[in-house]
C-alpha cells in the first residue's frame, strides 16, 4: 500500500511538471512505474487494490470512448472518415504487423503489435491541437476525423481478439442479448437517465460509477469482454445525455487511468527477454510509417504534401489505446515493446506536433523564394 | 445584404465550430472546447497562417458585447435585447458608475421610476452583487448600477440621475 502512495504523489508531482512543460503526461507516467517497478528500483509492487484502480482505468477510459463515439456522424460523414481511416489502416497496420512478424513475434503476437503500432492516442492528438491553437487547420478535422476512425477500428480489433478462442455462435448471441438490453434500457429509460442526470447531489456521479461497474462485472458473468460492453454502454448512455455523463465519469477516470498507466510501467519486466535492436526498430518504423500515411492522406484529401507533413506531425502520438492491447492481450515481451514505442513517439510527437508550423514556414518561404524568382511583381 | 456563411459542426472530443467567411473572404472560425476556453481563429484571405487568441467565457462574452456594438465606454456596458413575439418590445440594460452627487442618497429620495421609468435592478458593491435593492437603499461611493428600460428612459436616467 505505500508503494501506492509513493507512486500516487510521484505522479501528481510528474503531472504538474508535463502540464508546465506543455508535453503529455503518459510517457512520464510510464517511465515513472518503470523506474518504481520491477525493473527500475522495485519499490512498487502491483497487487489486488493496484489491479483494481488499473482495471478501472481501462474501463473508463473505455466508457468515455463510447460517449465520444456517435455513430450517427461518422455515418452522416462517410467519405471523410473513410479516405483518411483506410489509408491510416492498410499502411499503419500494414507496416506494423510486417516489421512485427519479419523481426520474429509470431502471428498471433505481431497482429496485437501492428495494432498497437496503427492506433495513435486520441487524447495526446486532441489536447495538443487545442493546446496549439491549431483548430482552424484544414488538417485538425482530417486528424479528428481519422482518429474517430481508429477508434471503431479498436473496437473489432477487440473483438476479434476476445473471440478467437470462443464458441463464436454462443460468444455472438451473447453480445447481441447484452447489446440489446444496454440499448433497451437506454432507450426507455431515457427519461429517467435524463431526470437522474439532472439531480444536483451525489446520485448522478454515483449512479454513472455504478451503471459501468455494474456492466463490466454482468459482462464477465456471461463471459463476454468487459472492454466491447463499457464501450457499448457509453455509446448507448450517448445517446441521452452525453456532456452530462462525461462530467460525471471525468474524476474516475483521471485518477484511475493515471493509476492504469503507472502499474503498466510498473509491470514491465527487462528481464523478460526483450531484444532492444527490435525495439529500436520498431519505434524508428512507428514515426516513419506515419509520416508515408500522412503523406498519402495529405494528398488524398487536401491535394498537398505539406498538409500531410502536418498530419503527420500531430499524428505520431501512441498512447492509452496501445497500452490497452497491451496489457489486455501483451505477453512480457509486447508489453516492453509497447511501452517504449508510446514512449518514444508520444515525446516526439508533442515536439513535432508543436513545431510543426516552423517546419512548414520553413519549407513554404523557400518555395516561395523560388517562385519570386521566376515572378518578381507577384510578390508584395 | 448577402448572407454571409455560417457553418457550425460538432467535432467529436474536441466540441463546436462556427465558421464565418465574411464579404471581403476573410475567416473567422470559433471552437467551444471541452476544456471550457473559446478559441478564436481569424484568416485573413489570402493568408496560409491563422492567429489565434484563447478566451475565457467571460472574455468570449464580454468581446461579443463588443461585436453587437452594445458598449458605450469600456466600464459601462449595455445590452439590448428584443423580443419580437412581443410586439418587438426592446429593453436595454445599462451599467452605470454612481456619480459623487448622488452617494448617500436613497433610490427613493431620487424618485428614479417617477423621474425616469427605468428602474434599477442591480448594485455591485465591492465585488458583491446586490439584486433588487429595495426603495430604501442608499448609494455608496464606487456602486456599479445595473439599470433596465426602454433606451429611452435609460437616456433619461442618464441625463437626469447620473449628473456630476
Amino acid at each position: 500500500m505505500e508503494g501506492f502512495i509513493i507512486a500516487l504523489f510521484v505522479c501528481l508531482v510528474l503531472a504538474l511538471i508535463s502540464k508546465y512543460l506543455s508535453i503529455p503526461a503518459i510517457p512520464f507516467y510510464i517511465i515513472a512505474g518503470v523506474v518504481l517497478g520491477k525493473a527500475g528500483l522495485g519499490i512498487v509492487h502491483s497487487d489486488e487494490v493496484s489491479r483494481f484502480f488499473s482495471d478501472m482505468g481501462l474501463i473508463f477510459l473505455l466508457f468515455f470512448m463510447g460517449l465520444e463515439l456517435k455513430l450517427e456522424r461518422i455515418i452522416a460523414n462517410p467519405s471523410k472518415v473513410l479516405t483518411g481511416g483506410l489509408i491510416g489502416l492498410t499502411v499503419d497496420m500494414g507496416i506494423g504487423f510486417t516489421a512485427a512478424y519479419l523481426l520474429g513475434f509470431t502471428l498471433m503476437e505481431s497482429f496485437i503489435v501492428g495494432a498497437a503500432f496503427y492506433i495513435t492516442s486520441t487524447a495526446i492528438i486532441i489536447t495538443s491541437l487545442i493546446e496549439n491553437r491549431k483548430l482552424m487547420m484544414k488538417e485538425a478535422e482530417t486528424i479528428i476525423w481519422v482518429t474517430v476512425f481508429e477508434d471503431i477500428v479498436l473496437i473489432i480489433i477487440l473483438a476479434v481478439l476476445s473471440a478467437s478462442d470462443q464458441n463464436l455462435f454462443l460468444f455472438f448471441v451473447k453480445i447481441a442479448l447484452a447489446l440489446g438490453i444496454i440499448y433497451a434500457l437506454s432507450l426507455y429509460g431515457k427519461e429517467f437517465l435524463v431526470s437522474i442526470l439532472e439531480r444536483d447531489d451525489e446520485i448522478p456521479i454515483l449512479f454513472t460509477f455504478a451503471a459501468v461497474l455494474t456492466t463490466a462485472s454482468f459482462a464477465l458473468f456471461l463471459g463476454i469482454p468487459e472492454t466491447l460492453m463499457v464501450i457499448a454502454l457509453g455509446a448507448a448512455f450517448a445517446t441521452t445525455d452525453p456532456d452530462a455523463f462525461e462530467q460525471h465519469a471525468r474524476p474516475f477516470r483521471d485518477v484511475f487511468l493515471v493509476m492504469f498507466f503507472v502499474f503498466f510501467g510498473v509491470s514491465i519486466d527487462f528481464a523478460s527477454g526483450v531484444n532492444w535492436s527490435v525495439v529500436v526498430i520498431i519505434c524508428i518504423l512507428a514515426i516513419l510509417s506515419k509520416l508515408i500515411s500522412g503523406m498519402l492522406i495529405g494528398l488524398a484529401i487536401h491535394g498537398s504534401a505539406l498538409s500531410g507533413l502536418e498530419i503527420w506531425a500531430n499524428m505520431i502520438s501512441r498512447g492509452e489505446f496501445s497500452i490497452a492491447l497491451a496489457v489486455l492481450y501483451g505477453s512480457p515481451v509486447i508489453a516492453t515493446t509497447i511501452a517504449a514505442m508510446v514512449i518514444v513517439t508520444s515525446i516526439i510527437g508533442s515536439f513535432t506536433a508543436k513545431y510543426s508550423t516552423w517546419l512548414r514556414k520553413g519549407i513554404v518561404s523557400r518555395s516561395r523564394k523560388k517562385a519570386l524568382l521566376y515572378h518578381p511583381h507577384s510578390g508584395k | 445584404m448577402s448572407a454571409m456563411a455560417l457553418r457550425s459542426l460538432n467535432l467529436p472530443g474536441v466540441g463546436t465550430k462556427y465558421e464565418i467567411e465574411t464579404d471581403k473572404g476573410d475567416t473567422i472560425a470559433i471552437f467551444f472546447t471541452k476544456t471550457g476556453t473559446i478559441q478564436m481563429y481569424t484568416l485573413q484571405k489570402g493568408c496560409q497562417t491563422p492567429s489565434a487568441a484563447v478566451m475565457t467565457p467571460i472574455e468570449a462574452r464580454r468581446l461579443g458585447n463588443i461585436l453587437t456594438g452594445a458598449i458605450i465606454e469600456a466600464d459601462q456596458e449595455s445590452v439590448e435585447i428584443a423580443f419580437s413575439a412581443l410586439a418587438d418590445l426592446r429593453i436595454t440594460i445599462h451599467t452605470f458608475f454612481v456619480p459623487k452627487s448622488i452617494t448617500g442618497k436613497t433610490i427613493e429620495d431620487l424618485q428614479i421610476r417617477a423621474k425616469t421609468g427605468a428602474t434599477i435592478i442591480a448594485v455591485c458593491r465591492h465585488d458583491k452583487n446586490i439584486i433588487n435593492p429595495p426603495p430604501t437603499f442608499s448609494f455608496e461611493a464606487g456602486d456599479a448600477a445595473l439599470v433596465i428600460g426602454e433606451s429611452d428612459q435609460i437616456k433619461k436616467f442618464e441625463r437626469e440621475i447620473m449628473v456630476e
